[in-house]
């Protein structure tokens, strides 16, 4: 095993082993623990730094291991997994130091920082999984280990909120295994490949695989919070604010988004599934999440729901741009599932900001907030401009995107679905932002001073990164390497020549 | 070697349990882990001759089959003794530090746990009949014993049902041997699965057999005894009664199944069985659901999961030999991880109800902040339990649900998906109990770490045998050869 | 040159950057004037067309100028440079960081949408140049200002996503993200009507169209003087840069929608005046003088589509005609806050300044909107035009001067019963009496000549000229005469106070 094949390998165990030691370690060794943490952080983005060098000029890392007759272990890094695999290296890097400052003094911080990097590490393998079998192992661990996550403050309406969350992750998980199995027992182990297996399959078994797409989107579904399988998703806002950044922007309902890319692009197949007439449904139910959720966004009174429900509609943007069919389509929708995650873990750190030093968890409480806590609050309004689509920051590249695969790919009814979704973002963000810069503050009962910064300051920069960072992404879209650079040369591997 | 290896198996235990009967329970502890070290090692190379040479049959005392008592060597076989060595050596080690040696009675422990061990080896090598009931009845009865070392009134009354329950089963199964014997003259198992293919047997053998070894293994609705026997033990005797007890019966079950149920069964009895399965498992969840004791709940998933075993039958009569095969591995497979994980659940639920001192689930709040790693290894086992990946019981799950959808019996894929739901459901109610948040102060008294540490390790078994399922799959596969004198 | 686009460009965001590294209040107000410089020295530098490729920024974006946005970059430069002097002294310290920091950003958009090429960097620019914009309206967060800023926000966000749509239809047409495709594109578009209106629409809301022209006279009115005088003068002229550069301009096919954009402009032009003149507050008139203005630009805009050949002409006239109204209306806007010497020569010399840019916009010769109307006239010749509605232009072009003048007139009385007397700090003075100096006498001087045919029709020609021009003027002064002699014994100034 040399190491070019071992790096996906590495990368995975890199927070694994970091999971496990965190464990063993006593819940007073703090100094230890964050020095661990941050070390694997870096550790890995270091690697999958290396891997995307390495899959930009043509190498393929891949390690493979015999689980069962026929069925393999592969983990693979292609254009598509570093993708994925590098979003969530950064912003685990961040999430951990936001997490840092965010529970510092609080208790049972071994068992978080444990299924933390445990939940990190399920990303990385759902990122870096080669099959379907391999996606489907990760994909249940990451179930598992975001459970303790979102029960974390262990409150009963924290732990409702984990029963709410396990019956809809663990059913689509049932639902997933189901149609992995069942497509396993017709076509044997199916390896994640550019342009997907079926081009030449038995027209007679169209019908069937019809019906296991539907069941394996469904089983994704959930995950990505695609209506009517939304419903976990606000429910578990009550997790500590870097799990819900976490939630929302890498692991869970990116991984769900995630898996509907492969299964359309990798096994299916854009063109196949095309031809098979799935994908203009899954376009419409993601149009109609992408307006339901920011109808449902509208009438929220806690900025965290509202954010939630903002995840519900911004998430189906991802499957929208995928049922585009033509690479403009693709390119739209894989730029949002990186965008999205600068821009939404932007906004959650920043509520999380916002609750931890001034107790605000309602909007209305946030009046003047902007002047208390400046820039706290211009990452916020960058990251609310970001997901209105305004330009030039991150979200205004996907919409761009997405509305010229729209158009290239004739369906026009999507314009105004994203106009709609548009109008909807500004209606229920501005109205925060003008009470974080332009309403009289009325005093924060629950107030705390962290010396001469705004807040502490481990919960300070991570937002001001993922800030700059929602701007240069916009900014800078077209430099090499950037998500849309990356996501043309994905998108020029999956269509058939 | 092997002449060294299989007496070893079976006579050590047997040694040691009578020899335990003498001392008092201290030393009974000092002579078992002697014989712990025996057992393992010989489980051990017994495994790795088979892995390595294939399977045999084997002459006790070199007299052949009609007069001598033949032992099947196969991969499976030695597989669960090997199983058998891991988890009773787990639970030994746990009630070594578990049970209070105070207890005058409980110093019986001992010679129990040693005629079991002898009556597990004893059944999964035997090669006959005969010698499967002096198995199972020597496991029913050291059982029985250990039930009632409970001490308690209420664990007698779980012991004698118990007891009446597994000697009408024995009964059952010795009326289907006096049959098969009669009808054919030969209780060779190898035997009878030659002449079976010319002459069926009976049908009423098979339900004869069928109805005792149900009634051992706790089917649906035959269970009525299992939860009250298995709740209510010392949690090491209730691993060993989960794990390796119940398994024993239905062992014997699924290899007469093998060898007649081709000729013998039919597709009603095989869907039967199966239907009784799929009932167990969701009735068992249900109620596992429903119990308000820690204990009860762990002990009604044994009837779920035990459930799950019985599809074998759908599955392995009349279908493609692939897919035959596919169900066998996935029972086998199951069967093994619901040991090494059950075991790790009791010997955890047993040190979490030592902890906190209370039975009831509800009584766990703040365990997840103060006991993180006694609720850590039970999570594992659950993990493992619920079929989730990666872990043996996902794996187990997988070859079933592939068994399923090529015998096109998609009515077991309802129902594995649904246990697996199910599952999740009773398990996750005793998390959400023990992440509930009490305060800041520490309540719970913490078991030595030697009593935490014996549940983490099968639990890490249960999960890592989703990595290495390939390998026991590899050794069951592995032809019998010839005998050796 | 490159450089110098940079520094037009980010020199505008370095304010919002001292805000948020706490630079003092004395710092900002130090600063605040000379954001637009680079973009001024741009502007007169310019000699002949050139862009910038800058391949990683955006999707690709190329920055430059051109005749048309050499003229719209200096007024909005000019303009800026002087409002921003005036506001250093006029803002009040209470709320001044938040001012300063939005102040940078709505000017680097204003700039920076003159200076793009591509689709991308117009729409980045144009979006920030809003919604920045809306924290100069509200700035003072009386009730009315907040109401004037909803509906602003909702307009505009409306109009952009207008604006969104129909370069996305159109970008998609042409294959290309550079504005310089999109009109054939649009032209020649199966749905090119679908995407002409929405452009038309969403660029609309900004240049005051009539019907989509609301949020103007509500916004203008509350917002901080300064504040006003750019977004008269030079913001709204966003939305008609934005017309100019992507609506099928000297392209054939949309005849009958040009026409009916003239029809607009005219309906804009004299409606304005006429809602204008029930007014009572002097920036409100404004507001409406610029509905009526944008109107006429909105004229030229539609002839230039009606009438495809003469489109080349008409353009460098509808640049030349913003620049004009960009700096009188500044300059107007920029009198309101003025406070008044008491009495005597220096009171009326007042008078005289603040009116002349008024009477500039009505055309008077010798300014600037003679040079204007001048042109304006030579290139809607109905003879060369040939549209339908074409004769109608030069009877409507004298009743829009006559308008404009009452117009003026109104805002003057209204001026006069608000004003306050007191001294002036140096940079107010320095910023109005700028701007009305530009207005007035450096036009004349300003580097136009390479604008071809514009500097000979620009200048007055003849005396039949300079009275083609001056009769609108006396024939509404004489309507207004009784009228205004009423008010001579109204009440007396400086009586009112604001």
């Amino acid at each position: 095993m040399s190491f070019a094949s071992a790096l996906p390998l590495l990368t995975l165990m890199t927070s694994l082993v970091a999971a496990l030691v965190i464990f063993m370690l006593p819940e007073q060794r703090q100094g230890l623990r964050t020095l661990l943490n941050l070390t694997a952080a870096v550790v890995k983005l270091g690697l999958v730094a290396i891997m995307v060098a390495g899959v930009f000029r043509g190498e393929d890392y891949s390690i493979s291991y015999t689980l069962l007759p026929g069925v393999e272990f592969i983990l693979r890094a292609d254009a598509l997994s570093v993708m994925f695999a590098g979003l969530s290296a950064v912003l685990w890097l961040f999430t951990t130091i936001y997490a840092v400052g965010y529970l510092e003094g609080a208790p049972n911080r071994s068992r978080f920082f444990g299924f933390f990097s445990l939940c990190v590490a399920s990303t990385m393998g759902i990122a870096l999984a080669g099959n379907l079998f391999t996606f489907l192992l990760f994909y249940e661990m990451l179930t598992l280990s975001t459970y303790p996550l979102v029960v974390h403050r262990g409150t009963r309406k924290a732990v409702r909120a984990g029963n709410s969350y396990l019956a809809y992750t663990l059913t689509g998980g049932v639902v997933l295994l189901l149609g992995v199995a069942w497509l396993h027992t017709l076509f044997g182990d199916l390896p994640f490949a550019a342009t997907g297996h079926f081009q030449q399959v038995d027209p007679a078994l169209h019908g069937t695989l019809a019906l296991i797409f539907l069941i394996l989107i469904t089983g994704l579904a959930v995950k990505s919070a695609i209506f009517p399988l939304h419903g976990w998703l606000p429910t578990a806002m009550v997790a500590p604010a870097p799990v819900s950044a976490l939630l929302h922007a890498v692991a869970v309902v990116k991984a769900g988004a995630f898996g509907i890319v492969r299964v359309v692009y990798d096994i299916y197949g854009i063109e196949f599934a095309y031809a098979l007439g799935v994908l203009e449904p899954l376009g419409w139910l993601a149009a109609f999440t992408i307006l339901y959720g920011s109808v449902r966004a509208l009438s929220q009174t806690d900025l965290k729901r509202r954010l939630a429900f903002s995840t519900v509609s911004q998430v189906s943007y991802i499957v929208l741009g995928v049922t585009l069919f033509g690479p403009i389509g693709t390119i739209g929708g894989l730029v949002h599932l990186l965008h999205q995650g600068v821009m939404k873990i932007t906004l959650f750190f920043c509520a999380g900001n916002y609750a931890e030093t001034l107790g605000v968890h309602r909007i209305d409480e946030l009046d003047g907030a902007g002047r208390r806590m400046p820039l706290t609050s211009i990452a916020f309004t960058l990251g609310a401009f970001g997901m209105m689509g305004a330009p030039p920051l991150a979200g205004f590249v996907t919409k761009w995107m997405l509305g010229s695969g729209a158009l290239a790919s004739g369906m026009l009814w999507v314009i105004p679905v994203l106009v709609a979704s548009t109008l909807l973002n500004a209606a229920y963000f501005l109205p925060i932002l003008y009470r974080l810069w332009f309403a009289t503050p009325k005093g924060w009962s629950q107030e705390r001073r962290w010396g001469r910064l705004e807040t502490h300051s481990w919960l300070l920069w991570p937002p001001l990164l993922t800030a700059a960072l929602t701007v240069l992404l916009g900014i800078l879209a077209s430099a090499p390497f950037s998500p849309l650079s990356w996501a043309e040369l994905v998108a020029a591997r999956e269509y058939l020549p | 070697m092997l002449a060294l290896l299989i007496p070893g198996l079976l006579f050590t235990p047997l040694a040691l349990a009578v020899l335990c009967l003498l001392v008092n329970f201290r030393i009974g502890r000092l002579f078992s882990w002697v014989g712990i070290i025996v057992q393992v090692l010989v489980a051990l190379g017994l495994w790795a001759t088979v892995a390595d040479q294939g399977g045999l049959y084997y002459d006790l005392g070199g007299w052949a089959a009609p007069l001598g008592i033949e032992l099947r060597v196969d991969g499976l076989a030695v597989t669960f003794v090997l199983l058998t060595a891991v988890v009773a050596s787990a639970a030994a080690l746990h009630a070594g530090a578990y049970l209070d040696p105070r207890k005058g009675y409980q110093s019986y422990f001992w010679p129990l746990l040693w005629f079991l061990w002898a009556g597990l080896n004893g059944v999964w090598l035997a090669g006959d009949l005969f010698n499967l009931y002096v198995g199972l009845e020597l496991i029913s009865l050291a059982a029985v014993g250990l039930v009632a070392l409970g001490g308690e009134a209420p664990a007698l009354r779980a012991a004698l049902r118990y007891l009446y329950a597994a000697l009408l089963g024995s009964l059952g199964y010795l009326l289907a041997v006096a049959l098969v014997y009669g009808s054919y003259g030969t209780l060779s198992l190898s035997g009878i699965a030659e002449l079976a293919a010319d002459h069926p047997p009976a049908p009423l053998i098979l339900v004869l057999a069928a109805l005792g070894l149900a009634l051992k293994t706790a089917l649906f609705p035959l269970h009525f005894w299992l939860p009250a026997a298995h709740g209510i033990a010392k949690s090491p005797v209730s691993a060993l009664l989960s794990a390796l007890v119940v398994k024993a019966s239905f062992y014997i079950m699924a290899r007469l199944w093998l060898e007649m149920g081709e000729q013998a069964g039919s597709i009603w009895l095989a869907q039967g069985l199966g239907a009784l399965g799929a009932a167990g498992v969701v009735v068992g969840s249900w109620q596992a659901f429903r119990q308000s004791r820690l204990k009860m709940v762990v002990a009604y998933s044994s009837v779920a999961q035990i459930g799950y075993l019985f599809l074998l039958f759908p599955l392995s009569w009349g279908v493609a030999t692939t897919t035959a095969e596919l169900a066998q591995q996935g029972i086998t497979l199951h069967l093994i991880s619901h040991a090494l994980a059950k075991a790790a659940m009791f010997l955890a639920a047993g040190n979490l109800i030592l902890a906190v001192g209370n039975p009831q689930v509800s009584a766990l709040a703040g365990v997840s902040r103060f006991l993180p790693f006694s609720l850590f290894s039970f999570g594992l086992a659950a993990v493992s339990l619920m079929g989730l990946p990666p872990s043996g019981g996902f794996v187990a799950k997988w070859l079933l649900l592939q068994a399923s959808l090529a015998a096109g019996q998609w009515w077991w894929i309802g129902v594995l998906l649904l246990g697996s739901l199910l599952s999740a459901l009773y398990v996750f109610r005793i998390f959400r109990a023990s992440f509930l948040e009490t305060g800041s102060d520490d309540p719970f008294y913490h078991p030595p770490r030697s009593l935490e540490v014996i549940p983490m390790a099968l639990a890490v078994m249960a999960i890592g045998l989703g990595f290495v399922a390939n390998l026991p799959l590899t050794v069951m596969a592995l032809p019998v050869g010839g005998g050796v004198p | 040159m490159s450089a110098l686009i940079w520094g037009a460009v980010l020199l505008p965001l370095l304010l919002p950057l001292l805000v948020v590294l706490q630079l003092p209040a004395r710092g900002l107000r130090l600063v605040l004037p000379w954001l637009p410089v680079p973009a001024l020295v741009l502007a007169l530098s310019y000699e002949a067309p050139w862009a910038l490729h800058l391949p990683y920024l955006l999707l690709g974006a190329s920055w430059g100028l051109d005749d048309v946005r050499q003229l719209m970059l200096l007024a909005a430069s000019l303009l800026w440079l002087c409002a921003g002097l005036y506001a250093s002294a006029y803002i009040r310290a209470e709320g001044l960081r938040r001012y300063s920091a939005l102040w940078g950003l709505t000017l680097a958009g204003n700039l920076g949408l003159i200076l793009s090429l591509d689709l991308a960097s117009f729409y980045t620019f144009f979006a920030l140049m809003t919604f920045a914009g809306y924290g100069l309206v509200i700035h003072d967060r009386t009730k009315e200002a907040l109401w004037a800023g909803k509906v602003y926000l909702v307009m505009a966000i409306v109009g952009e996503m207008a604006v969104l749509s129909g370069l996305l239809l159109a970008s998609h047409q042409a294959g290309s993200l550079q504005l310089a495709s999109l009109p054939e594109a649009v032209a020649g578009a199966e749905n090119g009507l679908w995407i002409f209106a929405l452009l038309l629409v969403g660029f609309g809301v900004k240049a005051g169209l009539p019907l989509l022209h609301f949020w103007l006279p509500l916004a203008h009115p509350v917002a901080p003087t300064p504040a006003s005088a750019v977004l008269s003068g030079a913001m709204i002229k966003g939305g008609l840069l934005g017309w100019v550069l992507v609506l099928p301009l000297g392209l054939p096919g949309y005849t009958g929608l040009g026409q009916a954009l003239v029809v607009l402009g005219a309906l804009g032009s004299l409606g304005g005046a006429a809602l204008g003149l029930l007014q009572q507050r002097p920036k409100t008139v404004l507001a409406y003088s610029s509905i009526s203005q944008m109107g006429l630009m909105t004229l030229l805009v539609g002839s230039a589509i009606a009438a495809p050949h003469q489109a080349s002409l008409i353009v460098p006239v509808i640049a030349l005609y913003a620049l004009h109204h960009g700096l009188a209306k500044g300059a107007l806007f920029l009198a309101v806050g003025l406070k008044w010497p008491d009495s005597g020569w220096p009171r009326w010399l007042g008078w005289g300044l603040v009116m002349l840019p008024g009477l500039a916009l009505a055309g008077l010769p010798f300014t600037s909107g003679a040079a204007a109307k001048t042109a304006m006239k030579g290139v809607l010749q109905p003879d060369q035009l040939g549209f339908g509605l074409a004769h109608l232009l030069p009877a409507l072009m004298a009743a829009g001067a006559m308008a404009t003048t009452l117009l003026i007139l109104r805002y003057l009385v209204c001026l006069r019963d608000t004003i306050t007397t007191g001294y002036n700090t140096g940079a107010i003075l320095a910023g109005w009496g700028g701007l009305t100096f530009i207005s007035l006498l450096l036009f004349w001087w300003l580097p136009w000549p390479q604008v071809g045919e514009l500097a000979s029709l620009a200048r007055l020609g003849s005396l039949k000229d300079a009275w083609g021009l001056t009769w609108p003027l006396l024939a509404a002064g004489a309507v207004a005469w009784p009228w205004l002699r009423r008010l001579r014994s109204g009440p007396q100034p400086g009586s009112h106070t604001p």
